[in-house]
């Protein structure tokens, strides 16, 4: 297998846009081929496209074919949209990295995409309430707020975390956010917002919440041996961790604890061959409040039950003990499903090259990892990212 | 320039729920293999399907058992008594079919040895617990179809 580098990418604004899924695919289109001068779209013989419901959102199959027109690529080796839901991105991002780990392809393109306001809200919620089993659990109208707010309910009950620590989580992303111009949501919020935001699900409130979002971005990855040839400040991926237990929420593994991200927190450390120590940027999957403070835990920095002390202390700050979501995270940026991991996989690659602004910039990181779950977080993905190569 | 015509064409203003946006399922026997569970839900039965095989209980209810890859399965009942381990209250962002009826409780209800999602009715958030009892009940629709849910005991 050979070892892989992302070698560029571009992104769009994120947000409410005034832009068509097929504008988002231009926009972001545009800024990833021009990040890297010596590859042109014809180059790229593997298109992988993380879209999680173009079907429902915009009325569309066959997708990638028109990301490949509408940018120019003529794909010879491997073409097709990837979903894993909320993954779809980093689904995406694993394909086109296996196509040239496998040297099935010497240049592939990971692109994400989704736009999701509708003009009708009410449908757009349909579309998210088929994401669990929809005859079993979508059915008593179980989206992702209600299974997260039950979630949040369980872990207070059990470990006494309280509405006020979930509600630092959204208030440390959103401040990262407002040093993101590519975010959402461009606004601090204070701990009194969170409360005073209206309640979607109890113990949830809107700004507990991820935002509905339209966006799209895409990244380069080459043979790690080529990177160089591209630019001088290749992001190389060293490592990743997946795993799926169960789907019906009969058959989670648990509610409280998320067995399956602790699975793919150990199968990501042992393929990079670091320890948690060694990772200096965490991208999490922060859905939801409490969605980042059970990833505290099962990545291991907080001990089970203590990630709502761990955010209370300021430990996922820059300078504490991990720098967690400095790109701003789901809570600040907005989660275009597909996007989302391609945004992440960007944003630190941006670390690395120095090119975010000073307030969110973890100087020196070397290791990075990024995180999504999907569905009732039933699967879990990692990919681990290293500055220099490995 | 040519002139060019131009004609207002008529579209139906209104179409009905399609099939694929109505959560509920199709029930009889020309469409699901498991239709029993829903003739055992118009008889007031909450049931599921066992591995003859392996002796494992099902949930959902299947044709094939994911343990020993046995198609003899048979159904049990689940009781109409469950408990409530965890609760909240839609109260925005409901899907079409749906809107009407917020705000409403959804639940993850302990019954027969599983724990199953359920809308929970005739409650408010405010009043239920955790570790609750609640009591089966069926709800049907206008064309004769139905489904679980749990109501809180009084």
């Amino acid at each position: 297998m050979r070892k892989v580098a992302i070698v560029g990418g571009g992104a769009t604004r994120c947000g409410k846009r005034e832009a068509t899924w097929r504008e988002l695919v231009q926009e972001a289109g545009k800024e990833m081929f021009e990040d890297v001068d010596d590859i042109s779209p014809k180059d790229v013989e593997a298109l992988l496209v993380g879209s999680a419901q173009p079907e429902r959102f915009v009325f569309q199959v066959h997708v990638a074919p028109m990301v490949a027109e509408y940018l120019g690529m003529t794909p010879r080796k491997v073409i097709a949209k990837t979903e894993l839901m909320c993954a779809s991105g980093q689904a995406a991002i694993r394909y086109a990295w296996a196509c040239v780990a496998s040297g099935m392809a010497d240049v592939a393109v990971a692109f994400g995409v989704e736009k999701m306001y509708m003009p009708d809200m009410a449908e757009a919620q349909t579309n998210m309430t088929c994401v669990l089993d929809r005859e079993w659990d979508g059915i008593n109208g179980l989206s992702a707020p209600p299974f997260f707010a039950m979630t949040a309910q369980r872990h207070m009950l059990e470990h006494g975390t309280t509405k006020e620590q979930m509600a630092l989580v959204s208030v440390k992303n959103h401040h990262y956010s407002t040093m993101n111009p590519l975010a959402q949501f461009q606004k601090e919020v204070t701990v009194e917002d969170v409360f005073k935001s209206p309640v979607v699900a109890p113990p949830l409130n809107l700004f507990d919440c991820s935002g509905i979002t339209d966006g799209a971005a895409g990244v380069i990855l080459v043979p790690a041996e080529k990177a160089k040839k591209y630019t001088d400040t290749p992001m190389y991926i060293i490592g990743s961790g997946q795993a799926s237990i169960g789907n019906t929420i009969n058959n989670l593994a648990s509610i409280t604890e998320w067995i399956p991200l602790k699975l793919a927190v150990e199968e990501t450390l042992r393929t990079a061959k670091i320890t948690l120590k060694d990772v200096d940027i965490a991208e999490l999957h922060d859905c939801f409040t409490i969605s980042e403070i059970m990833e505290y835990e099962a990545f291991g920095w907080a001990k089970k039950g203590e990630g709502g002390k761990f955010i209370k202390n300021g430990e996922p700050y820059i300078g504490g003990t991990i720098a967690a979501n400095p790109r701003g995270g789901l809570l600040g940026c907005g989660h275009p499903l597909g996007a989302t991991a391609i945004l992440q996989a960007l944003d630190i690659l941006q670390q690395f090259r120095g090119e975010v602004p000073e307030g969110r910039y973890v100087k020196g990181a070397e290791v990075a990892v990024t995180h999504n779950l999907s569905g009732a977080a039933n699967v879990h993905s990692i990919l681990a990212y290293s500055r220099s190569e490995r | 320039m040519k002139k060019v015509r131009f004609e207002r064409i008529k579209r139906t203003e209104t179409i009905k729920l399609p099939y694929m946006l109505d959560f509920y399922p199709l029930e009889d026997e020309k469409n699901i293999r498991i239709s029993q569970f829903f003739n055992n839900l118009k008889e007031g039965r909450l049931t599921t399907t066992r591995c003859k095989k392996c002796a494992k209980v099902l949930w959902p209810p299947r044709i094939v058992c994911p343990s020993c890859f046995s198609d003899e399965l048979e159904w049990t009942d689940l009781g109409t008594e469950g408990e409530l381990y965890a609760f909240t209250e839609m109260r925005l962002g409901a899907p079409l079919g749906f809107v009407e009826d917020l705000p409403f409780c959804i639940g993850i209800v302990k019954i027969g040895g599983l724990s199953i999602s359920a809308r929970i009715d005739n409650a408010k958030y405010e009043d239920l617990k955790i570790g609750q009892k609640v009591r089966l009940k069926i709800v049907e629709l206008n064309d004769g179809r139905v489904f679980y849910r749990f109501e809180v005991m009084k």
